[in-house]
């Protein structure tokens, strides 16, 4: 199988600090994969330089085959293809939530100014937000927010999905909702790639996690094989600190 | 003259006080705008070219540039020989350094989230600054145009000396007219007050709910 996305000895460098070394991975159509590791392991710049956010110092990067940097292919095209949700706030604060998922679909994709409300409505009604259509983000929870900035990623109906840790910022009682609706996706057969320490999840969920630390894949498995016998000892010990 | 007449007077010069002052505002918006982004985003030649305006201008004395463009480029152009044109291109020219600042820092408030996550559902850089970074961007501005504003009508004053007939003008006539020093100068400062401070701390307040309410 082809994989929608993928990376090869990627390496991604900021001045002297090497965040992501010589990293290669894909994904599948269908597949779900949970990257974890600990804080500064390099997860976040992975997925930014695979959501062609960032340009990889090194390394290639490739969307269902092509060398996107070698094809010379619209980045801003292909990027509508790529959802990305972020671990900190990103909605877009002048508008409602309604009003960021238009945004895209108006201006990338072309809808009139009622199909692109239509087809906002039903993604928030996909993550359960569409009692809040109006709402600014700054009136809305932080759970509440990264739905709607679930919403808008999907909204694009991307063949993939990158998610940088999005409940690493809230509390506890925010996660589940969140973690539910990213289910609901997974369920649904949708391409993910998720960053996030939320080890019930991956379990359900994961068709293969992946271990990283400092900037390098270290393990990749199934999650029974981590929950059970990780071979690294950083892994055992990461797994250890997390699942407490 | 009777005092209510004098003041009457002093009124009927107020039209071209602001109107001098709101179209250099307007010329300065388009100014600062343009190079706010172009220092933040633009290749690096525009970059240089928008800090060094900006460096420039916000050291010379607006009074300066006009009478430069009066006296040293109207002879050669005709057209700055008109005294309400130079007027607002100068101080539309100094605004435009002071803008600059204010979109510079509004737009690094914005912060660098709201730029990836509007080029990562496939917005083009242009886009994203116009529908996402410009319209916060303003918001944050707003109370510091609303100062701007009112530096613009205060300065509009020195139109007067290459003889723009505003109201500094009428405050002038008024003075050589009369005994008394004192009634023209109060009253036309007393009119200057009141032209700037409401729309100043209007905007101030203004600009300052809607950053708390968006949470800005
Ligand atoms: N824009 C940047 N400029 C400079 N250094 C950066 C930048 N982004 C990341 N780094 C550095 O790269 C390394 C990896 O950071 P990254 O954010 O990718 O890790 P992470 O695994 O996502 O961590 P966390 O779990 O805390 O989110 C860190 O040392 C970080 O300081
Ligand atoms: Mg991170």
């Amino acid at each position: 199988m082809t994989s929608i996305l993928e990376c090869r000895e990627l390496m991604k460098a900021y001045g002297k600090v090497i965040a992501v070394n010589n990293v290669s991975l894909g994904i599948g159509r269908g597949e779900t994969k949970v990257i974890f590791g600990p804080s500064g392991s390099g997860k976040s710049t992975l997925l930014r330089c695979l959501g062609l956010l960032e340009k990889p110092t090194k390394g290639s990067v490739y969307f269902n085959g092509v060398d996107v940097y070698v094809s010379k292919q619209d980045l801003n095209k292909l990027r509508a293809r790529i959802g990305f949700v972020f671990q900190e706030p990103s909605l877009f604060r002048h508008l409602t939530a309604l009003g960021n998922i238009m945004l895209g679909l108006k201006h990338v994709s072309g809808l009139s100014d009622a199909e692109a409300r239509r087809k906002a409505y039903e993604a928030l009604k996909l993550v359960r937000m569409e009692d809040w259509v109006n709402y600014y983000p700054a009136q809305l929870s932080g759970g509440q927010q990264q739905r709607v900035g679930i919403a808008r990623a999907i909204s694009m109906d991307p063949e993939v999905v990158l998610f940088d840790e999005p409940t690493a910022a809230l509390d506890v009682e925010l996660k589940w909702e969140v973690i539910s609706v990213m289910k609901d996706l997974a369920d649904r057969g949708t391409t993910m790639l998720v960053a996030t320490h939320e080890l019930r999840f991956a379990k359900e969920v994961a068709d293969e996690m992946i271990f990283m630390d400092q900037g390098q894949v270290l393990e990749v498995g199934s999650p029974d094989h981590f929950f059970t016998s990780p071979n690294t000892e950083r892994a055992r010990k990461f797994m250890a600190k997390i699942l407490g | 003259m009777t005092p209510v007449e004098q003041i009457v007077f002093l009124l009927k010069a107020v039209p071209v006080t602001l109107a001098i002052s709101f179209l250099s505002f307007l010329l300065g918006l388009g100014l600062g705008v343009s190079l706010a982004f172009m220092r933040i985003y633009g290749i690096a030649p525009l970059r240089y070219f928008s800090d060094s305006y900006e460096k420039f201008f916000r050291s010379v004395p607006v009074l300066a540039v006009m009478l430069l463009l009066y006296f040293g480029l109207g002879p050669l152009l005709p057209i700055f020989k008109d005294p309400f044109f130079t007027s607002v291109i100068s101080l539309g020219i100094v605004s435009g350094a002071n803008q600059s600042q204010i979109f510079r820092s509004a737009i690094s408030s914005v912060g660098r989230t709201q730029m990836l996550a509007a080029i990562s559902i496939g917005l083009t850089q242009l886009k994203a600054l116009r529908y996402v970074i410009f319209p916060q961007a303003l918001f944050l501005a707003v109370p510091g145009l609303g100062s701007e504003i009112a530096l613009l009508i205060k300065d509009s004053a020195y139109s007067f000396i290459i003889g723009v007939i505003e109201l500094m003008k009428h405050t002038d006539i008024l003075r050589a007219s009369q005994r008394s020093l004192i009634l023209p100068y109060i009253s036309s400062a007393i009119i200057y007050v009141v032209m700037t401070f409401p729309v100043a701390n209007y905007l101030d307040k203004w600009g300052s709910r809607k950053k708390r309410e968006l949470g800005l």
